[in-house]
C-alpha cells in the first residue's frame, strides 16, 4: 500500500468569499460552510475562528479533526461516514496541515475538555498551535444524548472534508509518503529484522464512550489489524466524550506518532508489522479476550516485541496491564504507554492495576497536576462549562476569568499515544 | 474506602465491582464481581426480572463474603 499525504501548509485562517487556501492562508466562506453541516438535530448552528497566539478559550470541546480528502485512490474522507466503504490508506489525500476543526457543544457534560489559544494552557495542547474552526452548535430541545453526540461527530467530520475538498486544487507544499508492502513480502525483504506490533488500545464503552472504525462501533468488536495507511489515512474516528486529557480525537489518530515513528524506522531497525485496534471493555471478560487476542494475533504474526498505548485511564489500566502480561508470556517482549493519574500531589497509586510482566513503561504525565490558566479575552461556547468538567469543579473559575484545573481538562494534554510536550521523570 | 473502613472503623467490607484485578490491586480483602462497569450490580439489559434477581444474588453473596472466615484476599464467585 502506498499513500501520499499531500500537506498543504496552513499558517492562519481567515473568513472570506470562497473557502480557499492562499499564500498559506485558509480563507472560510461561512455560508456554504454551514451549509456543509446543517442537521435537523441542531437548533443553532455557528462558525467561529481561533489562531495561535490568540486570546481565546474553546470550552467544552468534543473533538478536534485535521481537514482531510482523497485525491485518488477514494473519495471524501472517512469512509463508512463521509465516504464510501472504501479502503483507506491508498492513493493521495490533501491534508489541510496546521489546521483544525473543532467542535463545541456539551454532551456528558464531565467529559469534555477546553483548549487555550495562549497562556499557560496553551503549552499543554496541540490544538493551541492548529489554526481553528470551531463548530458551535445548540441541540434542539429534548434531543436524546446520542443522536446530539452523533449529529456533532459527524458534523465535525463533514466539516473537515468540505474545507479539504474546496482546496483540492491547491498545490501541496509537502508529500510525505507511507509505503509498506504486506507482512509477508515485508517479513522476506528485512528477515534479520524484529517484528514489531502496535496495539492501539480504544476506548469502546458505550454511553458515549466510543471508538468507530470504517463507521462501525467497535464495542461489540474483538481486536484486529489494520495496515498502518489506514490508521493515517481516516479509518479509526472518535466519537467518544471521555476525559479530555487522554482520548484520542480524530485528529490523533490520523497523526498517530507511534504509528509514523515505527513507519520512520521500519525497514532501518525493525520490521513494523501493523496496527492492532484493541477495544476497551466494560466487562472484565471482554478485557480478558480482548488483551488475549490481541497477544494470539502478535503471536501468529510473529512479533518480536509490541508497542501498547492505553487510551483513558482508570479501569482501562486492567486492560493495558493483561495485555502486557499476555504478550510477554507469549514470548513478545512489550513497552507501554501511558498517563498517571497519581494525584494533585503526585503521591498516589498512579494506576488502577499493576502487573509485574508491565516492566517498561512510557509516563505522558500526571492527569492531576494542578496549573492555573490566565484568563482570556474571548470565550468560545460556555465558560462556565468548566465546573462540569472532568478536572475542573464550580471553584475553578476565578473571578477574573482565571482557571485553577487540573491538566486532564485540557484536550489532549497527556494523550497516551505521545503526542503532548508533557512527561515524567524518574525520582 | 474498602481499606480505610476496615482499617479505621475494624468493620468487615465486602467490595462489589467489575474489575477484579483492580479490587486486588489496591487490596480488597472480601471481593465480589460485578457486572459491568456501568452496572456493577445489575444486569439491566436483560429486562426488569433478570435485574432483580442479578442484584438480589450479588447483595446476598456480599452479606455471605462478609460473614467469611478469611486469611486473605478472597474473591467471591458463588
Amino acid at each position: 500500500m502506498q499513500l501520499k499525504l499531500h500537506k498543504v501548509k496552513v499558517r492562519d485562517v481567515r473568513w472570506g468569499d470562497v473557502t480557499k487556501v492562499q499564500e498559506g492562508v485558509l480563507y472560510v466562506d461561512k455560508a456554504s460552510a454551514l451549509e456543509a453541516v446543517k442537521d435537523d438535530a441542531f437548533a443553532k448552528v455557528d462558525l467561529e475562528l481561533a489562531r495561535p497566539g490568540e486570546s481565546i478559550r474553546i470550552i467544552p470541546v468534543k473533538d478536534c479533526i485535521q481537514p482531510r480528502v482523497k485525491l485518488s485512490g477514494g473519495k471524501e474522507y472517512f469512509p463508512g461516514f463521509c465516504a464510501p466503504l472504501q479502503r483507506a490508506g491508498d492513493g493521495a489525500t490533501l491534508v489541510l496541515d496546521g489546521a483544525a476543526v473543532v467542535t463545541c457543544g456539551s454532551i456528558v457534560a464531565f467529559q469534555e475538555g477546553f483548549i487555550d489559544m495562549s497562556g499557560q494552557g496553551a503549552r499543554y495542547t496541540p490544538f493551541s498551535e492548529t489554526n481553528n474552526v470551531v463548530l458551535v452548535v445548540e441541540p434542539t430541545d429534548g434531543l436524546d444524548k446520542h443522536k446530539y453526540e452523533a449529529a456533532l461527530r459527524i458534523a465535525g467530520l463533514k466539516l473537515a472534508t468540505y474545507l479539504a475538498k474546496a482546496c483540492m486544487d491547491t498545490k501541496a507544499d509537502e508529500v510525505a509518503t507511507f509505503e509498506k508492502g504486506s507482512i509477508a513480502e515485508e517479513s522476506a525483504k528485512f528477515p534479520g529484522l524484529p517484528k514489531i506490533l502496535y496495539v492501539c488500545m480504544s476506548i469502546a464503552q458505550g454511553l458515549l464512550h466510543d471508538t468507530y472504525v470504517y463507521g462501525t462501533d467497535v464495542k461489540m468488536s474483538f481486536p484486529f489489524l489494520l495496515h498502518p495507511n489506514e490508521v493515517l489515512d481516516g479509518a479509526v474516528v472518535s466519537g467518544n466524550c471521555v476525559s479530555a486529557c487522554d482520548k484520542n480525537t480524530t485528529y490523533h489518530h490520523v497523526n498517530n506518532p507511534v504509528v509514523r515513528d515505527l513507519y520512520e524506522r521500519h525497514g532501518k531497525d525493525l520490521n513494523f508489522l501493523g496496527v492492532v485496534i484493541s477495544p476497551e471493555s466494560t466487562v472484565l471478560a471482554g478485557k480478558e479476550r480482548n488483551a488475549r487476542m490481541s497477544a494470539a494475533i502478535g503471536a501468529d504474526l510473529g512479533a518480536n516485541g509490541a508497542v501498547i498505548t492505553e487510551e483513558g485511564y482508570g479501569n482501562p489500566d486492567t486492560d493495558l496491564c493483561l495485555t502486557a502480561k499476555y504478550f510477554e508470556e507469549a514470548g513478545i517482549r512489550t513497552v507501554v504507554i501511558s498517563d498517571e493519574a497519581a494525584g494533585t500531589d503526585g503521591k498516589s497509586q498512579s494506576l488502577a492495576d499493576a502487573t509485574p510482566e508491565m516492566n517498561a513503561f512510557v509516563s505522558t504525565g500526571n492527569v492531576n497536576e494542578m496549573i492555573v490558566v490566565p484568563p482570556m479575552q474571548k470565550v468560545i461556547g460556555d465558560p462556565k462549562a468548566i465546573a462540569l468538567l472532568s478536572g475542573g469543579s464550580a471553584e475553578s473559575l476565578w473571578e477574573d476569568g482565571s482557571m485553577y484545573v487540573e491538566l486532564q481538562s485540557v484536550i489532549g494534554s497527556t494523550v497516551e499515544i505521545g503526542y503532548s510536550q508533557v512527561g515524567c521523570e524518574w525520582v | 474506602m474498602t481499606r480505610e473502613i476496615e482499617r479505621v472503623a475494624q468493620i468487615p467490607v465486602a467490595q462489589i465491582a467489575t474489575i477484579v484485578p483492580i479490587m486486588l490491586t489496591v487490596g480488597a480483602n472480601r471481593i465480589v464481581p460485578g457486572v459491568a462497569i456501568p452496572h456493577p450490580v445489575g444486569n439491566p439489559e436483560a429486562g426488569p426480572e433478570e435485574d432483580k434477581k442479578t442484584r438480589r444474588k450479588l447483595v446476598l453473596r456480599a452479606l455471605k463474603a462478609l460473614q467469611a472466615d478469611i486469611s486473605e484476599q478472597t474473591i467471591f464467585e458463588s
